[in-house]
């Protein structure tokens, strides 16, 4: 404060000095001017300390604010970086992991419960909304697209099953002329391609491979059911394998797993080569290896694909397919993410890839089969068909009895039993009583339907051996007909006259065919081909034996071109 | 009807039994009445149509039989039986070739003979 008074009191003492230096008449107008100066300068100087200490305050008010703002300013971009960098991705994600919108933004209000007055606390509210609105409508889109997808591929899945049960009924109406059933062939095997693609979209879309199979299937005809739906099927080794089942929900994910594994191992590796599919049992289940000679996959293409199946895994990206998709590897770890298959790659010894499917031991069983491979136990398959009632089980319980009854030392494949020929056919017959030929009604004992069952299973089975096999052996071999699955049966009791009429105009055989003439290698013709045992299923054609064997032929071509269509099997038609 | 098809139904389609050979490979002259009969057992590493095939040819079945009993097409049970054949597991007996057989007119003229006796 006294800073202000300096001039002033300079002005004065210089005042004082002038008029004393100069005492006279203006000595009292130069003190009133000094005085007046002195005054006028000590106000100014007074009025600019104070501003100057005005000044200072707001200055300090100033940079206070501006510390505040930008104290404010950095916790604004704090909250920004936290939504973009962290909350909004989580929330994404929770929404894509299938939360509703309203349930995460919940979650977040609660989050940030404490700053609900924030200002800008709303306004990243009100962007986190937005954002989920938007995700939210996208992930309604994509699902919509996606069912689309699955919707088509379930129609073209539907075609092409039609397609293939079509092919199965020309194929064996056709059976007779080579050059139409290797056509049918070709056109089966590409039908079948398209199956698997229509499979794979469908996969891809979320949903089921395809088809749903009731009952278990072994795990042979399993493989080669993969094999049968990729291209260069030819090239693939099957080993043999163990004699389990596969259960039904885990036969056609495996199926198309298999195929689109073999579909790879194919693809890249040379077309000499070939592919070996083997499947062990392990620890945990079935270990499915496939192993082909191509190029090994290095350390970073192993990455790679492992990484597909991963991603796969963790739930797959449409769009991140490409252009040139490569559904394979996608598909499989679709496909082992839903059914709990562990898929590895690993070079192969034999210089390419090996990759191990392992099948979990839920998903196997050692129960028989009752749908077996062609060939092998088809009678047995016709029993489930005929009692609907009867799924499965009674047919387990049936095996070991046909094992018993047909008196010959049980084989490793269960199916042997029913296939044995000496008692094999009779124990078809016996352990269903009339399950086997449910429809043909030829048969005395057959009560066809439902109404059956308590006699044929439970009784049947552990009396077999005894008793049944005489009457049975008799009969079997009687009926010559078919039944509504196309199964022969035989009748020579029952209708004599027209084995009769059948087994004579045969011994007479004049080969209608003009290639014949025994173009076939005989490494040693039968030498005595009548049958050693009287029940033998070539018996019945002891007549024609005989005609070979010298016995006077005794009717025209006619009935012989006759018979044999009889006996290919016509009754597919 | 539909339900029946896919109980019945196996994953395995007929190319892949064949081994997707077609017949032309090797396997003209067999007959829809060849005889077959088994000249092994089967063995374990067998392909199953094929052990089937000798379980059941034990005792002689015609081409038509062994088709009809696996329920498989005539053309693909030839081409299963080639193979065995060239195994040297089964052994086929072809029908009796035309020129073994008295020729028609003989027989004509063995019954007219007859007849005026």
């Amino acid at each position: 404060m006294l800073v202000c008074l300096l001039p002033a009191a300079v002005i004065g003492a210089a005042v004082g000095f002038a008029a004393a230096a100069d005492p006279g008449a203006a000595t009292s107008g130069i003190i009133w001017c000094g005085l007046v100066g002195a005054a006028a300068v000590a106000v100014a100087g007074f009025e600019a300390v104070r501003r100057g200490r005005a000044l200072e305050l707001a200055r300090e008010e100033a940079a206070r604010r501006e510390a505040e703002q930008r104290h404010r300013l950095a916790r604004q971009q704090e909250g920004m970086l936290e939504l973009a960098r962290d909350e909004l991705p989580r929330a994404v994600a929770r929404m894509q992991g299938g939360e509703f919108i309203t349930d995460v933004l919940r979650s977040y209000e609660q989050q940030h419960v404490n700053n609900a007055g924030d200002e800008f606390h709303d306004f990243r509210y009100a962007v986190l909304r937005a954002v989920l609105d938007a995700v939210d409508n996208e992930e309604a889109m994509r699902e919509s697209a996606q069912r689309a997808f699955v919707n088509i591929a379930r129609r073209v899945q539907a075609i092409v099953h039609r397609q293939a049960i079509d092919l199965r009924k020309m194929e064996d109406r056709h059976g007779d002329d080579p050059a139409v059933f290797d056509d049918l062939l070709v056109i089966d095997h590409g039908n079948a391609l398209i199956g698997r693609l229509a499979d794979s979209i469908a996969v891809l879309g979320g949903a089921r491979p395809g088809r749903q199979w009731n009952n278990p299937v072994p795990l042979y005809s399993v493989l080669r059911g993969g094999m049968s739906r990729i291209l260069d099927f030819r090239r693939v080794e099957l080993h043999p394998v163990s004699e389990v089942a596969v259960v039904g929900p885990a036969v056609e994910p495996l199926i198309h797993a298999l195929a689109e594994l073999l579909d790879n191992a194919t693809r890249y590796s040379p077309p000499q080569t070939s592919v070996h599919l083997t499947a062990v049992e392990v620890q945990t289940g079935i270990a499915i290896e496939i192993e082909d000679g191509g190029l090994s996959l290095g350390e970073e293409g192993r990455a790679r694909a492992e990484r597909m199946l991963a991603e796969a895994e963790s739930g797959i990206d449409l769009n991140g397919l490409g252009e040139a998709p490569r559904l394979g590897l996608a598909v499989v770890g679709r496909l082992a993410r839903s059914y709990g298959f562990q898929v590895s790659l690993r070079p192969s010894a034999y210089g390419g890839v090996r990759a191990v499917l392992i099948v979990p031991d839920v998903y196997i069983t050692t129960a028989p089969a009752p749908s077996r491979a062609h060939g092998i136990g088809r009678i047995a398959t016709t029993t489930p068909l005929a009692f609907p009632s009867h799924p499965g089980q009674p047919d387990n319980e049936a095996y070991p009895a046909g094992s018993g009854s047909a008196d010959t030392p049980p084989r490793p494949h269960p199916a042997a039993a029913t296939h044995t020929p000496a008692g094999g056919f009779a124990a078809a017959a016996a352990f269903p009583s009339g399950g086997a030929f449910p429809s043909g009604g030829a048969f005395p004992h057959a009560v066809p339907a439902p109404s059956a069952p308590q006699a044929p299973y439970a009784p049947a089975a552990p009396s077999a051996p005894a008793a049944p096999p005489a009457p049975y052996e008799d009969e079997v071999p009687l009926v010559l007909e078919r039944t509504a699955n196309g199964l022969p049966q035989r009748r020579r009791h029952a209708a004599p006259s027209r084995f009769g009429a059948a087994a004579a105009p045969r011994t007479s055989q004049p080969a209608p065919s003009p290639a014949a003439p025994a173009p076939v290698a005989q490494p040693a013709p039968v030498p005595q081909t009548p049958a050693p045992e009287p029940v033998q299923p070539g018996l019945w054609l002891a007549a024609f034996t005989n005609g070979v064997n010298g016995t006077p032929p005794t009717a025209g071509p006619d009935g012989g071109s006759r018979a044999s269509d009889e006996a290919a099997g016509k009754g597919d038609k | 009807m539909s339900n029946q098809d896919w109980a019945d139904a196996n994953p395995e389609r007929l190319y892949v039994i064949s081994g997707g050979r077609d017949r032309k490979s090797a396997t003209a002259g067999f007959d829809l009445v060849t005889l077959v009969v088994a000249r092994a057992r089967p063995e374990p590493t067998m392909q199953p149509e094929h052990a089937a095939i000798l379980r059941i040819c034990s005792s002689p079945l015609s081409v038509a039989e062994i088709s009809a009993y696996l329920r498989l097409p005539n053309s693909l049970v030839t081409v299963l039986l080639a193979d065995l054949l060239a195994e040297r597991r089964i052994e086929v007996r072809a029908p009796v070739p035309p020129a073994a057989l008295p020729d028609l007119s003989l027989l004509e003229a063995v019954i007219h003979g007859l007849q005026r006796l």
